[in-house]
């Protein structure tokens, strides 16, 4: 880190680090763009339609068309709400979730922090997004948003620890918690990958992670049948955009983080494989675990609300902790 | 006193950035008659002071900071907030001989800590800080504090065993009451 403060600052360096981050933000919107084309399409097959086919060729401008009617809507602010906090909570909301992107080694010379506290970074940031959505849903001045908006907060309060925890076997067994570090350990066969040894803990980062993405089965806060759309009810035109972009963004993320945690990041799962470049087989991993994240979504029905707390602490924290427990015990016998 | 050496590299912005930020939050967090607009500001100063520490190398306290101010116990404020009603958030009387003099009073503590960090020397510390500073923050915890960290945690447990226990007696009252 040291090294970025002892340089003298100059427009040019300003502009290296600009030009870097717009880059992050072009591949983001675009997988975003395609994200949402796919899970259309994906969820379409799986329900026996087409999913959209209209706009372009193939229905692939379907999104880009969605997105273009959000930015020319009308942008309405509730009378009653709180102005300044309404305006403010997309912005907080995407601010941290993009800046959550910085830390990610998609491979060994491809990445733009080193931070040695890796995984920490994230937990910590998303935090913040937490904040935004229960401010968005305060400030809207309505019943459902305001609902919704703790409804999420809650949820997501209580799946960040055993989050957090499922990743302690791994950080024990790396000894690090650099994120560039972990997949350097991976290396070798795919059964040296994190997620055999580590399996229990994926089980469970795998649960966690989609509750705090906010997804089926665990899209309670946007439950449509009981809250009318969760804590952006009252949000439309860009301003609901930035919401929706910044949960895509967490897709982008955790689907980045299981890739390198647990997947071996761009490590190939047989050495002899290594001519393929390493960006190639991050790319096919990640891709496999937003098709899950998709799967998923298609696949299970939603979770009860009481049902939603007890599972977070019942079921998946005495699960992370035994892992923990059975990470040391593992390291104590076999090294 | 007053002979400020200023290097205008990198650390110089940010820190003055996220003074100014820290600064502001607080200042914010004084003034604003909302009590959720206040929870927010005093999440702002926590994220600069978060900020600050990564400036002086210490990562980890850093996010740790941030998980643990802003994502848990501002959540934690804002959400006692929005629970209790709160609409007598009327304005309080001036009092202006109180104000003045707590003005004085600042001014005087101003004073001693630009006196006190003026006048400091900061010497260099003998060995440098270790590469991978997480590393051997989490070796010293479980080695030479391992027993201080341990009662810490028991001391944790304790008082969130008895939060539990204090939350869990109020429907039983409420049975047996008149209602």
């Amino acid at each position: 880190m040291q090294k970025f403060w002892n340089d003298q600052v100059s427009w040019g360096l300003a502009g290296i680090y600009l030009l870097g981050a717009i880059a992050v933000l072009a591949v983001v919107i675009v997988f975003v763009t395609y994200a949402i084309y796919f899970e259309r399409k994906v969820i379409g097959w799986m329900q026996y339609r087409r999913g959209p086919n209209r706009t372009g060729p193939l229905g692939l401008l379907q999104t880009v068309a969605d997105v273009a009617k959000l930015l020319i809507k009308e942008d309405t602010i509730p009378a009653k709400a709180d102005k300044a906090l309404f305006i403010l909570a997309p912005a907080l909301a995407f601010v941290p979730s993009f800046l959550v992107l910085a830390i990610i080694p998609y491979g060994l010379n491809l990445q733009f922090a080193d931070l040695n506290v890796g995984f920490l970074y994230y937990v910590a940031l998303s935090g913040i997004t937490t904040i935004a959505i229960v401010i968005g849903g305060w400030s809207s001045n309505n019943k459902y948003a305001l609902l919704g908006g703790m409804r999420s907060a809650a949820q997501m309060i209580s799946y960040e620890v055993p989050l957090v925890l499922s990743v302690v076997g791994i950080a024990m067994m790396t000894e690090s918690l650099n994120l560039r570090d972990i997949v350097i350990h991976q290396e070798g066969y795919f059964w040296h990958w994190n997620f055999i040894p580590q399996i229990i803990g994926f089980a469970v980062f795998v649960v966690a992670a989609i509750s705090e993405l906010n997804r089926t089965p665990f899209d309670l806060p946007e439950a449509e049948s009981e809250l009318v759309a969760g804590y952006h009810v009252e949000y439309s035109g860009f301003r609901f955009a930035f919401f929706m972009l910044t949960e895509y963004i967490y897709v982008y993320a955790i689907a980045c983080l299981a890739t390198i945690l647990f997947l071996g990041g761009w490590n190939p799962p047989i050495p002899q494989l290594d001519f393929i470049p390493g960006l190639l087989w991050f790319a096919l991993k990640f891709a496999f675990i937003v098709f899950f994240l998709f799967w998923i979504r298609a696949t299970l029905p939603r979770l009860r609300v009481d049902q939603l707390m007890g599972m977070a602490w019942k079921v998946l924290l005495p699960l992370a902790i035994a892992n923990i427990f059975l990470t040391a015990l593992g390291i104590e016998w076999w090294g | 006193m007053f002979n400020f050496n200023i290097e205008f590299n990198g650390e110089f912005f940010a820190f003055f950035l996220l003074a100014v930020c820290a600064i502001v939050g607080a200042v914010l967090a004084i003034n604003f008659t909302k009590v959720v607009h206040t929870a927010l500001s005093l999440a702002f100063t926590f994220v600069s002071l978060a900020g600050i520490y990564v400036l002086l190398e210490a990562e980890f306290v850093a996010f740790v900071q941030v998980l643990i101010y802003v994502g848990a116990v501002t959540i934690l404020m804002i959400f006692g907030i929005m629970m209790t009603k709160h609409q007598d958030e009327g304005k309080e009387r001036t009092r202006p001989l109180l104000e003045g003099l707590a003005a004085v009073g600042c001014i005087c503590l101003f004073g001693i800590l630009f006196y006190a960090i003026r006048s400091a020397s900061f010497p260099e510390p003998a060995d440098k800080l270790p590469a991978d500073n997480t590393m051997s923050l989490g070796k010293l915890l479980y080695s030479a504090y391992a027993i201080p960290f341990e009662l810490v945690s028991v001391l944790l447990t304790v008082a969130f065993i008895g939060a539990v226990a204090l939350a869990k007696r109020e429907p039983e009252e409420k049975e047996g009451g008149p209602s």
